[in-house]
Parts: structure tokens; sequence; C-alpha cells
């Protein structure tokens, strides 16, 4: 993790003169543990870049309610590269008609936060912003699960029609679930059969029926990661990584933080 | 004639009155019933009348006009609806104002481009981007003969959302009226001139706040002998309101500032009755309605004790505040648009109740872009509807005598009392402007604000709850980008055409006045007759009086 806070330079382009939102981002972003400098009214887009490499932030956030954003927010960023800061992100918030977003993305602003976004949001998507470059990428799908109501019945799909093999099979006391693993390339698929009906997987047959159930990505850095979402409000089922098979540590994020699909999180023992 | 006031009993005063006003204004009816054919009276009174009621809330057009300024209130005339409107090139403005007119609005109100409001003409580089984009963008006084091209000033009055070069876009209008053959004493309207809430709220400064007030106080003198009918100022507490503030923080801070320029105009060598009559008021309407409803009839009651007591004012015109009131833009949200003709009507109703002058609705669309020309007819219907048809104008202030209606009052201005004796500590609003009183106490309201929304502990329909998937926002007004450019050229021609040697000796004659102690009135509406611009005629004062670079 960083050790210094994240440092956002505030800023209000053109001549537009209300800085309520402007001020109340400020604080919000403050209260997040960020170091924040506000400029002030009427800056000019090159007042503005100096302004973010002399304070060294981390990231710029213009706020217009003028109308005049499609103008001013690309000067901005052209003005950053200009100076050879062009590694400073600028994000854009105000009164800001969603049809004018993909001009502005195109023209290099970062991300657009239109009127009524919380201002937690906007937290959340600057730690994301600077903090992922401090974050690996998964090294790959560790595997597909699947529910099945019944592995014995499932098991022929995979072995015959698709000719792979069966590499383990086990009962989980702890999640009322027997699961069978089958080895695809580098990765393999888990096919989940409840063992009883307080089990998840029989909650998720009842609620869906058969079918994909979740996936699972293999990380280096499963605390970390938990301990970053947490931090940006992502929601997980696991908080703390959990005792997996073979000496595994898995956590399960919220599907509600993925567009509906359940993710696992799984880094392999250090034996293996 | 205040001594005479006393002889009678309050009401008999008021009836007296009534018959006439009644004389010069008929009321809108013989007689008002209810659907049920039950007459409604003029006033609903206790059947009490004891002294705190007297003292406290008393009679319509008496003083201290808690329930009003006109002893007849809406029973006589519907306020005044003045939709603020302007966007793009003075055509384009002069075209919406004549077809608000033709749908029954009865006053105009000009909004004016961030580079106008900042003395920057729009080939000035600070202009880049900004050109007519909140509002229509004024150069030179051929602008404005376009902006009001076939409306007889005579006829309408005219109110302008302009503060820091007010003086400038005042003269204009006088010249535009001579141009008509309309005499500058025939002028109605306002300009808003309220240089401290910019500073504290709204940032459209140009120069400190010391030489702004003298600008101000020179148009109070010139408006004195000159345009007695116009309105010199307009004292804002909306755009408190629109920055964050509570309703109290809105009055306090309003009549705060209000109190500064009677200070400013006194000390400049005015007699307070010969200026407080001009000096008008304009409020938010917010979203609770009974707060809302108390804090105009609050507003009211303090600002007569104020004049009378403190002022020592002796007029009965002094003491009236008279204010326009505009619907709370900040509360319209992006999400749903069409939930905010509701928001606007419920604020609207406020007003009414509260006993505005004039009023603006806002448009539905006004959280994603300037208002379309349906969405603005929608909010002019809006007031229609209530005026012709929910029948709560035809008696006078109707939440009188309601217990929770009183107290509010009387504790919004208990209140702000509260607040003026603090910023009277400070040694009065300029003093706790410059130090950034009254921004730090909005500011922490507003943001007290935003996270009792974001934990739902204030809910905003279609926004933190009853939230609907997808949104698309059709037909948005679009200010279209070549304006800019053709304004520049506007502007750049009429620099080549005019007599530039008249031009240079206006604007020298201009410089020595400010630099001196001279009413600068008279030299600027011989700048801007001569085609002056106003970047140029802001850019000699700038040099005068120096830049307000915030705080």
């Amino acid at each position: 993790m960083r050790m210094k806070p994240i440092r956002v330079l505030i800023a209000k382009p053109g001549l537009d003169g209300h800085d309520r939102g402007a001020l109340i981002i400020a604080q919000a972003l403050r209260d997040h543990g960020m170091e924040v400098i506000y400029t002030g009214l009427r800056q000019s887009a090159i007042q503005i870049a100096r302004a973010a490499i002399q304070e060294d932030v981390d990231v710029v956030g213009l706020s217009s309610l003028s109308g005049a954003h499609k103008s001013l927010f690309p000067k901005v960023v052209k003005a950053l590269e200009e100076q050879g800061a062009s590694d400073i992100p600028v994000i854009g918030g105000g009164v800001i008609p969603a049809e004018d977003i993909p001009f502005l993305e195109e023209q290099g602003v970062k991300k657009i936060f239109t009127s009524g976004s919380p201002t937690d949001a906007t937290a959340i998507y600057i730690k994301q912003l600077i903090h992922k470059r401090t974050i690996n990428a998964p090294k790959k799908i560790a595997h597909i699960g699947i529910a099945v109501e019944s592995i014995d019945t499932a098991l022929p799909f995979y072995q015959h029609t698709l000719g792979l093999e069966v590499e383990a099979v086990e009962k989980v006391e702890s999640e009322q679930v027997r699961v069978a693993f089958l080895k695809i390339g580098e990765t393999m698929f888990e096919l989940l059969e409840p063992l009883s009906d307080d089990s998840p997987i029989q909650t998720f047959l009842t609620r869906k029926g058969e079918g994909v159930h979740h996936i699972a990505v293999e990380v280096e850095d499963i605390e970390k990661r938990l301990q970053q979402y947490k931090e940006q409000g992502i929601r997980l089922i696991h908080e703390q990584p959990k005792q997996g098979a073979h000496d595994s540590q898995i956590a399960f994020l919220h599907p509600k933080a993925a567009n509906g699909v359940l993710f696992e999180l799984c880094q392999q023992g250090e034996g293996e | 004639m205040n001594t005479s006031s006393s002889e009678h009993h309050p009401k008999q005063k008021w009836e007296k009155d009534v018959k006439k006003t009644t004389e010069r204004f008929p009321e809108r009816k013989e007689t008002f019933h209810t659907s049920s054919d039950i007459t409604i009276n003029r006033l609903y009174t206790p059947k009490q009348m004891d002294g705190e009621y007297i003292e406290e809330i008393g009679f319509p057009g008496q003083y201290p006009y808690t329930r009003g300024i006109q002893p007849t209130m809406y029973r006589s005339r519907y306020w005044t609806m003045r939709q603020y409107a302007g966007f793009g090139s003075a055509e384009e403005t002069n075209e919406r104002f004549r077809y608000l007119l033709k749908q029954g609005q009865t006053g105009l109100s000009v909004a004016f481009d961030l580079p106008t409001q900042i003395g920057y003409d729009s080939d000035d580089p600070m202009a880049d981007g900004e050109v007519g984009k909140v509002g229509v963008a004024i150069d030179s006084l051929k602008d404005m003969e376009q902006l009001f091209d076939q409306i007889p000033l005579d006829q309408v009055s005219t109110s302008m959302t302009i503060n820091a070069p007010a003086s400038i876009l005042l003269a204009m209008y006088i010249a535009v009226g001579e141009k008509q053959g309309v005499d500058p004493e025939k002028l109605t309207g306002t300009i808003q001139n309220d240089i401290l809430k910019e500073y504290i709220a709204r940032g459209t400064y140009i120069y400190p706040p010391k030489p702004s007030m003298r600008l101000i106080t020179d148009i109070f003198g010139y408006c004195q002998e000159y345009l007695p009918k116009f309105n010199t100022i307009s004292i804002s507490g909306y755009h408190i309101r629109e920055a964050g503030s509570t309703a109290v923080q809105e009055v306090a801070f309003t009549i705060a500032n209000g109190m500064a320029y009677v200070d400013a105009a006194i000390e400049a060598g005015l007699e307070v009755d010969d200026f407080a009559p001009r000096l008008a008021f304009f409020f938010n309407a917010h979203n609770q309605f009974f707060e809302e409803a108390a804090k105009f009839r609050a507003a009211r009651r303090m600002w007569a004790k104020i004049m009378k007591e403190h002022y020592g004012a002796q007029n009965p015109k002094s003491w009236k505040l008279r204010f326009h009131t505009q619907t709370g833009g900040s509360t319209l949200t992006a999400q749903q648009p069409d939930n905010n003709i509701v928001r606007v009507t419920l604020q609207a109703l406020s007003a009414v109740m509260g006993g505005t002058q004039s009023l603006h609705t806002n448009s539905r669309d006004e959280a994603l872009a300037l208002p379309t020309e349906d969405s603005a007819r929608i909010a002019l219907r809006t007031q229609q509807i209530i005026a012709n048809e929910s029948g709560v104008a035809d008696t006078i202030d109707p939440l009188a005598g309601s217990y929770y209606v009183e107290s509010l009052t009387d504790q919004i201005e208990n209140e702000a009392n509260a607040y003026l004796e603090r910023i009277k500590e400070f040694g009065g609003a300029v003093q706790a402007v410059e130090e950034g009183y009254m921004q730090r106490e909005i500011h922490q309201a507003a943001y007290d604000a935003q996270k009792r929304i974001e934990s739902k502990e204030d809910i905003v329909v279609g926004m933190n709850e009853f939230k609907l998937e997808e949104e698309i926002h059709a037909d948005l007004l679009r200010v279209d980008e070549a304006l800019e450019q053709a304004q520049i050229e506007k502007t750049q021609q009429l620099r080549a055409e005019r007599n530039q040697a008249a031009v240079d000796q206006c604007l020298l004659k201009l410089k020595e006045a400010a630099g001196g102690t001279a009413n600068v009135m008279p030299y600027i509406v011989e700048a801007v007759k001569a085609y002056a611009t106003v970047g140029e005629i802001a850019n000699v004062l700038r040099g005068e009086f120096g830049e307000y670079s915030g705080m």
C-alpha cells in the first residue's frame, strides 16, 4: 500500500462561480483521507496544469456548471500534456449532459460524475484509479464453478462428451457441498452439488436452476486486495480470506459488485 | 403621516387603505366564492385581537407587514410572473422574450452570459468557451438594442441579473430607452446589483468590496435623480440558499447584506427615505413548504423593524420588504426530470403563501441544461395554474394563525436575529464576508445536507430512492458552438466602425471620475452611448479599483 495520502487538485475552470459542488467534493475527499487543494474560481487551463504539477497531485478534478465543459475540460488535459504531466489523470463533474460524456472521454477526461452522483463514488473511483498500479492483475482463471443437482448425473457430459479427466472429488462439510474438479488447460471446471437444503448451492439451484455459479480468479495478493476493496467500498461476502481446498485461501466478492457475477479470489498455498 | 396611524385602530386603518387601493386597482372579482358558494373574505383574523397580534402579525399593508405589503394582495393583482431567460445571441434571446410575453408573461428577466457578468468582452481570452452559455452575450449597446428590439421599454418591467457591471448594463438600458423615445424616469425594472452575495456565494465579482460598494451607492444616487421607478438593487438570498445555506441563514445573511448597503448609502450622504423605497429583495423557494412560507413572513417583519427602529426611516415605503422569488434550482434532479415540475409547483405555492411580489418558476430540465421552449412554457403554466385554478390567491395570507406557521415565523426571526448579532460583532456584513464567516457557515450546512442525502436520512425522490434504471434525455437545449465566433466577429466589426476618438475620450473621462469621488454613472452612460464595450469600461474601472481575487 502507498504510505502517503492521495493528493487531489479540485479546480474550477472558466468563469462559473458556483462552487458548492467543488467545495463539497473537496471536503468529502478529505474525509476519505486524501489531501485536497482547491484552486478557487476562474482558473485557466494553464493555471490548473501548473498548480497540479507544483502541488504534485495524483489526480485533477474539474467542476463546471456553466455548460462550457466541452471546451474547457479538454484544454486542461492538453495543458497537462504540454507541461509533460499527461500521467496526471483528469476527472470532472457538474452540470454535464450524459450525451457529452463520450466526447469528453475521447478528449482524455478519465471519468465524468454527473449531478446526483454520491461523493463516495468519486472518492472510491479516485482510490481505484490511483491504487490500480499497486495491484497485480490476476494470473488466470483458477476455475469456473458450475452448480449441478447431482455430480453423478452431470459427469458423463464432461467426461465423455467433452473428454475431460476428473482430477478429484471432495466433500466440503463446512459449505455442505460436494465438488468435482475437471482439468482443462491451465484451469478447471468445478462441479458443485449440494449436500443438504442448508447448502448455499441448494439456494442457488432453487432460485436459478443449474448453471454457472461463480468464476474464481487466481491472485497472489488476496489480503491486500480485500483490504483495498474494503476501503473502496466494494461489496464483499468475505472480508477476510478463508481456508479453501488444498491449503488455498479464498474469498467471495458480492455479485452486486460485479454486474451479477459471483467472483471468487483464490490464492494457492505456499507448497504448490 | 405615521403618527396618524396610531390614532386609529389598525383594522380601521387597513380598511381605509383597502378602499383607497381598490379605487385604483379594483379587485379581480366583485366577490370571491368557493366551489360550494361559500363567500371568501378578504382577510381572516383571530376573534380576539390582542396587542401581540397587532404588533407582530397585524394587517396586510400595515407595519410590520407580516401578512403582506399590500392591503389587498392578490385579490387585486396576482404576483408578476417573471421567467428568467437568456442564452446565446441577443437576437435569439429577443425571440424568446417575445414568445414569453405572447404567452402571458408579465415582466422580463434577463440572464447574461458569464463574460458579460464579469466584465469581459466576447473576444477576451478569459471568455473562451463561455460566450452565450448561461445567458445572453452583451458586449456593446448594439447587442442591447437587438435584445430589446420591438419591446417597448415603457410597457415592460425588466429585471437584469447583473452585479459587478450593473452600472454598465443599466446605462445601456437607459440608452436603449432613449433610442425608443422613452424617458429614463418612465423605466421600470430591477438590477440585481448585489455584490456582497457574489463574494459569499455566486462568484461573479470583479472589484474589491470597497470600490464595489461605491459603485452601488453611485447607482443609488443616480437613480434617485433620474430613474425614480427603477429598483436599484435586488438583495439576494437566492444564491446564498443555492450555495447550501439553511432557510434561517438565507434570511439572516440577506438582511445583513441589506443593512450593509443601507449603511454605505447613508455614509455616502444619501437620506434613508430617498433610496430605501427602491431596495428590493430576492429569495429562494425551497422544499420545505411551511418553513419557506414562514421564512418570507419573518423576513418581511424583520426588515420592517430594522428600517423603522434601527435606521429611523419615516416613509412606510422604506419599511416594506418587496421581493422576487425563484424556486430552488439546486433542488432539481437530473434523474426523472419530469418530477421537477411537481417540486417547482410546491415551491412556487410556498412563495405565493409567503406573499411574493414576483415569481420565477424553474424549468424541469434545469439540472441538465438550459430550459427548452417547452419546459419554459410548462414552468410558466405552473404559475398560471396556481393563480387561476387553485383559489389560493383569493384571500390574503391564508396560513396566518396556523400555530405551526406562526411559531416557525417567530423562530426563524429569532435565529436570524442571533446571526445578525454575530455579524455585528464582526463589524458588519462587509467585514464578515472578507473574513469568510458566511462562506464557512454556508459550506458547513451544504456539506451536512449532502451527507444526509448520501446516508438516505433525507430522501430525494428519483435520486437516492425510487430510482429508475436507465434514463435518456431527449431534447436538451444546446447553445450553438458557432455562436461564440459570430459574436466575436460582431464585436470586432463594431470596434472597427465606431468613432474611436469619441470612445477614447469617454473612457478617459470615466477614468478620472473613478479615480476621484464623482458619481461615475453619468460617465458610464456617455461611454455606452459612444459604443464603448462592457469589457472596455470594466477594464478602465479595473485599472482604478483593482481586482478581487477570492478568499
